[in-house]
């Protein structure tokens, strides 16, 4: 109940004051249509020069339907497991700013994380009609097992945990250095492949994808997107939350262990 | 005598680390491969008590390790030694036990969300301090009333000016009904009328809710107004720790003698009795040692005609500015070193 109360108290607030900004809240929002139509357009014209299918290592086709569901699908995932701590967290420790967030008797996590959700709600409510109309306009393949699709959606809620715990551990390292732009960097570089951003997983080459299998960015970007397309094979959809599990577990203690050290390093004067 | 100090401080230190270097391109070449490191001593062993329901002054210049010292206590830094303890709890421990009965309003820093109306953020603070609905209320309406705060709460704060801004932040930061209070220089940059305000609103807050209240300020007008006790610190050591009204008998051994005499000529005659520090017309201020002040102010009396005489002690601003710049007020006196 008190968290509830917290979270409503502070989502109020951020959806209050996000709505100060609507127009550069749009404009962040339309951003993260690029990305994913880029990679489709790419994807789409490799298809057709293929003769209108591609084939992955395993033997698995994938046709411009194919690409448009999954890269739509993985548009919508993105979106609502966006985070961008790193970036804010860094300028709080510089300018000060965290020090009065640091005497609540709460961890300042609670209040960033309804600012994270409370912008997925905003956004997502904008967004809603141009997904539909991008839907309606790609002809997406339909999802081939409701049942993976239904599985989908707990796995997106773990995979927006995953990322935000660990974009917050990346934060963090702003109490050493408030240059964490360059971390951040390789963490974005590793995530557009690993996390199957630019192709789906299925058609990196062989070793990549070997990579990829286990490395914490599936579990926050391609698991979630390929059961909703119905893409697992079933004999993989336990194996892939039990490893967004671990996922999180390891985010979450990296976390603890990197706050505890961080916030006695914190010793800014004047801040 | 059961009642236990709100706030203990035993040999609190603090030693920044701090990296150096020269200006220009070269020495940041240098620094890349080299480092050098300068240790700061910011608090350099500082011990004192508070006790429960009082306002003590905290005192000392720009570095003198004030702010430093309250962030300690606050739980905002690690001390590099020495021990604390603020309502029992270790303030760095950060135990959300401690940090719900604390408040540190920060002069310079904000607590409230820059875009929205400060009503908001007080709801915030409702929710993440657990405070009932109804204690809510009853603290709100009071401190609108005190404050006068009900003409702002629907403006977005950062359309507010700087004084309301800080009547907001003082609210925002009492709601939860703390009993340790750290102010620091809660009337910075607020014009006089608000300073007023903004120390009548502590003292009667106090009063009413019997807050420990430690606070700095630049103002001197805000310690006077407020404390009894004041703790002098500088270059991290501290210097005194006592009644306000003893400091000045401490640090500054002088008297102040003001004459009205008949007639300006005459004025010019008492300078030989000590030294002038303001004459106008047939009124003149001496400055006397304190030990010589009778002696004086009786050969005075007989020899010259005299219509008024006061005797006072120069003003407290006067004594600070000494503590604070290591000078002395008369030439012949030197600041005592370690006061305490």
């Amino acid at each position: 109940m008190y968290w509830l109360d917290v979270y409503r108290a502070h989502l109020k607030v951020a959806i209050a004051t996000m709505l100060q900004y609507r127009f550069a809240v749009l404009i962040w929002a339309v951003w993260g249509f690029v990305g994913p139509l880029i990679s489709l357009a790419v994807w789409s014209a490799a298809t057709a020069a293929q003769g209108g299918q591609i084939a992955s290592a395993s033997g698995a086709q994938f046709s411009r339907s194919d690409f448009a569901a999954y890269f739509l699908v993985f548009m919508i995932v993105s979106h609502l497991t966006m985070s961008w701590e790193a970036f804010e967290f860094a300028w709080r420790v510089r300018d000060g700013q965290l020090s009065p967030r640091l005497l609540k008797p709460i961890h300042p996590i609670h209040l960033d994380a309804s600012y994270n959700i409370g912008y997925k709600l905003i956004t997502s409510a904008m967004l809603l009609p141009v997904w539909g109309l991008l839907f309606f306009l790609l002809a997406p393949t339909p999802p081939r097992s409701w049942q993976q699709f239904l599985l989908g959606i707990p796995a997106l809620a773990l995979a927006a945990v995953i990322r935000y715990v660990f974009q917050y551990s990346l934060a963090v390292i702003a109490f050493w250095t408030t240059r964490v732009e360059a971390i951040n960097q390789l963490y974005f570089t590793l995530d557009a492949f690993l996390a199957g951003r630019i192709a789906p997983i299925a058609l990196l080459p062989g070793w990549l994808a070997s990579v990829a299998a286990l490395a914490p960015f599936r579990s926050m970007g391609a698991f979630p997107v390929e059961l909703f397309l119905g893409q697992v094979p079933p004999d993989q959809v336990l194996p892939g939350f039990a490893l967004q599990v671990f996922w999180l577990i390891v985010a979450l203690t990296l976390l603890r262990v990197l706050w505890a050290a961080g916030i006695r390093q914190y010793s800014a004067v004047g801040a | 005598m059961s009642e236990q100090p709100h706030i203990v401080v035993d040999q609190l230190r603090k030693v920044y680390r701090v990296h150096e270097r020269e200006a220009g391109a070269a020495a940041s070449v240098r620094s890349l491969f080299r480092r050098r490191y300068r240790e700061v001593e910011a608090v350099r062993g500082i011990s004192f008590r508070v006790m429960p329901g009082e306002i003590v002054g905290f005192l000392g210049p720009n570095g003198a390790g004030k702010t430093t010292t309250l962030k300690m206590l606050s739980g905002l830094l690690f001390p590099t030694s020495g021990e604390a303890r603020v309502l029992g709890f270790v303030p760095w421990h950060r135990n959300p036990g401690y940090l719900r009965q604390l408040s540190y309003v920060l002069g310079n820093r904000s607590q409230l969300v820059w875009d929205i109306p400060a009503m908001d953020s007080f709801l915030v603070n409702q929710a993440v301090y657990q405070i009932p609905e109804k204690q809510f209320r009853e603290t709100l309406d009071e401190l609108i009333a005190l404050l006068d705060l009900e003409p702002l709460l629907k403006k977005p704060v950062r359309g507010l000016s700087l004084g309301e801004r800080m009547k907001c932040e003082l609210a925002a930061s009492l709601l939860h009904r703390p009993s340790v209070l750290f102010l620091d220089e809660p009337t910075l940059g607020v014009d006089v009328t608000m300073q007023g305000r903004i120390r009548q609103f502590v003292a009667e807050h106090n009063r009413r809710h019997g807050a420990t209240v430690l606070l700095t300020s630049h103002y001197m007008a805000d310690v006077t107004a407020l404390c009894r006790r004041v703790i002098v610190i500088n270059k991290g050591q501290l210097l005194y720790d006592g009644d306000l009204t003893t400091l000045s008998d401490r640090i500054a051994p002088f008297k102040l003698v003001t004459l009205d005499l008949e007639s300006p000529e005459e004025a010019a005659h008492a300078e030989k009795y000590g030294t002038v520090v303001e004459r106008n017309g047939a009124k003149v201020t001496l400055r006397l040692p304190r030990s010589e002040t009778a002696g004086v102010v009786a050969r005075l009396l007989t020899d010259l005609p005299v219509t008024d005489l006061t005797v006072s002690d120069p003003p407290i601003e006067e004594v600070i500015e000494q503590i604070f710049h290591g000078r002395t007020l008369d030439a012949g006196e030197g600041l005592p070193h370690v006061l305490a």
